[in-house]
């Protein structure tokens, strides 16, 4: 009887939400998924002693979150996630400015001027093709965008939806850069694709899997998901189209209010310097190194090898995003 | 104030328990229906301190949301119709075609999988099977470039998923039908046709026009089966609201947005009791004699109601073994290779996960239960001011998609006075008033079926209202007691769409990490959480529903024992 009354008020004490005993761990929302981010934070956990506390979700919804919490912030940092979700973030005003240790040595792509994101990592978009479709109907794996628009593909392609995806916005600056940001050219290039798409799907990696498995000819995907789908079996073939690609930072933030905030700027120390980032070759996590001083794994440097990336310029895309994603929405979503 | 006293003042003022019942309620629903719902309307309609309609104006102007507006209508008819039609025909079997105990069991089972799982699983499976690669489409059939996305595949995943609550609804229903009745209309001639026709459907109006009440209100709030299958061709308000919110950052147009789905809900349930509510449907009066073994289905007719529901019971067995063996295997499609290792990984990492998501569904349920029971018995059997209110705004977390449910309990409880955002008891609440109308509408219907002479004859012998309604109605209601039970319990096993919100670094649920399993390819571990959640609510189901065989409550005993599967 004894035990029972002990078991209820612990249940009581739980149910509360106290968080007391946990006052030194930090608390964080991650963009990555888990398993890119949990073994980073078992690293820092022991270099460091601090237990991290995540959950993960997508950019979207972390950013709801982050902003509905904004005047009792339950996270200290947000973690990982492309860079255009944290401009986003900017505009609400949840972001602490932190500049940390490797600030100054940090590209300037890399970097917000105030300090608001620092990048640590970066994520280049890659064409990834289910295997045998090609075989079957005697393709070469797309080495350009053009090719994307074969018939052949016809109701093949998934790529991510610009309304929840970091991937797709990403994806479609990468087409306006390839016009030359000649709007106009870039939107009739992405109807006619739209042609040959079967579903946008609502995260960045959601056609990975369909694509691995022959349900989809192929897509658009970050190079990280892409790996990831053919480190696990599946037959697919990554290439580059020759008119170049985009990439994206991945990035990092403090959050304005952070409860642990000197736990949370340990993270960020950790986050944008080679003590984390010399760890993705270890585990096999495929993002390019951000930190100047970090080599990229050499499996991961030979598929980028040729490969023509450029940098979605931050500024021009933080300008123009809604604008564009509205018009995506409004112009090329219908356009069947 | 005294003069303007209706009777139904002076009977609540009179009653002390029913006023304190009825106090307790609108506190509840003042705090986790209403304020959370002026939150969101405050959202949407008011900008910078003035009162504003530009956002409903822009969400209507836009062709996309007129379409999505118009689907989502089209799709939760559909499901609504389907739904109900599937239920019914396995209610009658269960309960006219002459099966024994283990057949009973076994359909019962498997008409419980689609509840027991979380949404997406079956859409997934659909994937699997109807995509351009498919099992059944292209390995099976050798088609070629069939797609799995639209309307028919959207209504077929959300049928097969909500029609076991038509099912609950309705067997019930049938089940207490007492077939005295039936076999007084054949002693006076009657064809088993005409019968069933004049006496036997008749009977199943409430219980229909309930069924398809919560299956039109489930398919009108779901979002994750239209997120997978619905495509891009077929857009639904629900999911239009979601990608508004977490996509654009637009917190006013999905307010809006799903503001406009509370009008088709709050219409289809006005429509609903103005139908039931004038006719009167009382079968259990007290004076039952002995039950005789019913006649009404031919035995040829029982062969094919059996088959049928056997056909359907095979779809969904298939489903679910697909995901069985993705659970096993190292990796779908690719490697098929035997292997524990997602378990193991369930059991590990995931172990937070499944006991933050015990933990809440033990909590939730009896509450769930006891709520749904009470106040369905308050608005169908007691007389007070505010009556329809309540049952009205006792629905609207139901009726609400679940991601707007989820976004108002993150405004509303984030700040004092009522900082309740991440801890457990606010997932618990919101389990409770989400999916205990199911509960109520189960208490209701039932009610309707029983004599209010029987708890008048209480009443005139002295007992208080209080006693009246422990003694006498609620073993009579005990059925509908276990239906909202179980419902609250599976749903906070099994819902996302609400709670993908209210999950904290501290409290994090099972669904939460099966989504996010599927979302980084990891369909091992999705598989083997969704599995377990599977012969979690298998085996708790069962343990209710052996207690209960054991109470042996008087009136309700059988009925209940089928509810919860043998």
């Amino acid at each position: 009887m004894r035990s029972l009354r002990c078991a209820v008020l612990v249940m009581i004490a739980w149910l509360g939400g106290f968080a007391a005993a946990r006052a030194a761990d930090l608390n964080v929302y991650t963009i990555w998924p888990e398993n890119y981010a949990r073994p980073m934070f078992q690293e820092f956990e022991k270099q460091t002693g601090i237990k991290v506390n995540f959950l993960r979700f997508s950019s979207g919804e972390a950013l709801a979150r982050v902003i509905a919490e904004k005047n009792n912030p339950r996270i200290d940092v947000l973690f990982g996630g492309p860079v255009e979700t944290f401009a986003a973030g900017i505009k609400e005003g949840i972001f602490e400015p932190y500049k940390s240790p490797s600030f100054a040595k940090l590209a300037a792509r890399f970097k917000q001027a105030d300090g608001q994101w620092m990048a640590i990592a970066d994520d280049p978009l890659v064409f990834m093709t289910n295997g045998a479709f090609l075989k079957a109907n005697n393709l070469k794996p797309p080495a350009s965008w053009d090719d994307l628009l074969d018939p052949a593909y016809k109701n093949g392609l998934q790529m991510a939806d610009a309304r929840t995806s970091g991937t797709a916005v990403t994806r479609i600056f990468s087409v306006l850069e390839v016009f030359g940001r000649d709007e106009d050219k870039a939107f009739a290039y992405l109807k006619r694709l739209r042609q040959n798409v079967q579903v946008y799907t609502k995260s960045g990696g959601g056609g990975t899997l369909p694509t691995g498995l022959g349900q989809a000819a192929g897509g658009i995907f970050f190079i990280v998901d892409a790996l990831e789908t053919k480190a696990k079996g599946y037959d697919v073939v990554v290439s580059f189209p020759k008119e170049g690609i985009g990439t994206s930072a991945e990035a990092i933030a403090l959050i304005k209010g952070a409860k642990n905030r000197e736990a949370g700027k340990k993270l960020i120390d950790f986050a944008t310097s080679p003590a984390m980032q010399a760890k993705f070759a270890e585990y096999k996590v495929n993002f390019v190194p951000a930190h100047p001083d970090v080599k990229t794994d050499p499996a991961l440097a030979e598929v980028l090898k040729g490969a023509r990336i450029f940098p979605i310029d931050d500024e021009y895309a933080g300008a123009n995003r809604r604008r564009i994603v509205d018009r995506w929405v409004k112009e090329v979503l219908p356009a069947q | 104030m005294a003069r303007a006293r209706s009777p139904s003042w002076r009977g609540i003022a009179g009653d002390p328990a029913l006023l304190g019942a009825v106090a307790a309620i609108w506190c509840l629903l003042l705090l986790f229906v209403l304020f959370p719902l002026a939150h969101l309307l405050e959202r949407a309609f008011v900008d910078e301190g003035r009162p504003t309609l530009a956002p409903l104006l822009d969400s209507l102007a836009d062709p996309g949301h007129r379409a999505a507006f118009v689907n989502s209508l089209i799709l939760a008819a559909s499901v609504g119709v389907l739904g109900t039609a599937v239920g019914f025909l396995f209610a009658l079997a269960a309960v006219r075609a002459g099966l024994g105990r283990r057949w009973l069991t076994v359909l019962d089972a498997a008409v419980l999988l689609p509840l027991v799982s979380p949404p997406f699983t079956t859409s997934i499976s659909i994937i699997f099977s109807f995509g351009p690669r498919g099992l059944i489409s292209h390995h099976l059939l050798g088609l070629t470039g069939v797609s799995a996305y639209g309307f028919w595949s959207t209504a077929i995943a959300e049928t097969l998923t909500y029609f076991p609550i038509a099912y609950l609804t309705l067997r019930p229903i049938l089940a207490a039908i007492d077939p005295n009745l039936e076999e007084m209309a054949f002693s006076l001639g009657g064809s088993r046709w005409r019968t069933f026709r004049t006496v036997t459907l008749p009977l199943c109006v409430p219980g229909f026009a309930n069924a398809f009440l919560l299956l039109f209100a489930a398919s009108l709030a779901d979002f994750a089966t239209p997120l997978i299958l619905a495509g891009n061709a077929f857009p639904v308000l629900p999911t239009q609201a979601y990608l508004q919110i977490t996509g654009l950052f637009d917190f006013k147009g999905g307010a809006v947005l799903s503001l406009l789905l509370l009008v088709p809900a709050v219409m289809v349930f006005l429509l609903q009791r103005h139908w039931v509510g004038r006719r009167t449907y009382v079968t259990v009066t007290g004076k039952v004699g002995q039950r005789s073994r019913s006649q009404a289905i031919a035995p040829w007719m029982q062969v094919v109601l059996v088959a049928a529901c056997v056909a359907v019971a095979t779809i969904i067995v298939y489903f679910y073994a697909l995901l069985l063996v993705a659970s096993l295997v190292a990796a779908f499609g690719a490697d098929y290779s035997f292997t524990w290792r997602h378990y193991a990984v369930i059991f590990t990492e995931g172990l937070p996960a499944i006991r933050d998501t015990l933990i809440i569904a033990a909590l939730g349920m009896p509450l769930g239960g006891l709520y749904g029971v009470l106040v369905g018995y308050l608005i169908a059997r007691r007389d007070f001011p505010g009556r329809r209110a309540m049952e009205l705004v006792a629905m609207i977390n139901y009726a609400l998609p679940g991601t707007i449910v989820g976004i108002a309990y993150l405004i509303a409880f984030n700040d004092p006075p009522i900082a309740l955002t991440g801890g457990a008891l606010l997932i618990v609440a919101c389990y409770v008033f989400r999916y205990s109308p199911t509960g109520i509408r189960a208490t209701v219907a039932l009610l309707q079926q029983i004599d209010r002479s029987i708890e008048e004859a209480s009443a005139s012998l002295g007992a208080a209202s209080g006693e009246t309604f422990r003694r006498v109605t609620l073993p009579l209601i005990a059925p509908a007691f276990f239906a909202g039970l179980g419902v609250v319990f599976i749903r906070s096993m099994t819902a996302i769409s609400a709670t993908i919100f209210l999950v904290s670094i501290s409290w994090t649920l099972i669904t939460v990490r099966i989504l996010e399993n599927m979302t980084e390819m990891a369909l091992g571990p999705a598989a083997a959480f969704s599995v377990f959640v599977i012969v979690v609510v298998f085996v708790v189901v069962a343990g209710l529903s052996a207690v209960l065989a054991r109470l042996r409550t008087p009136t309700a005993g059988a009925a209940a024992r089928s509810f919860l599967g043998g």
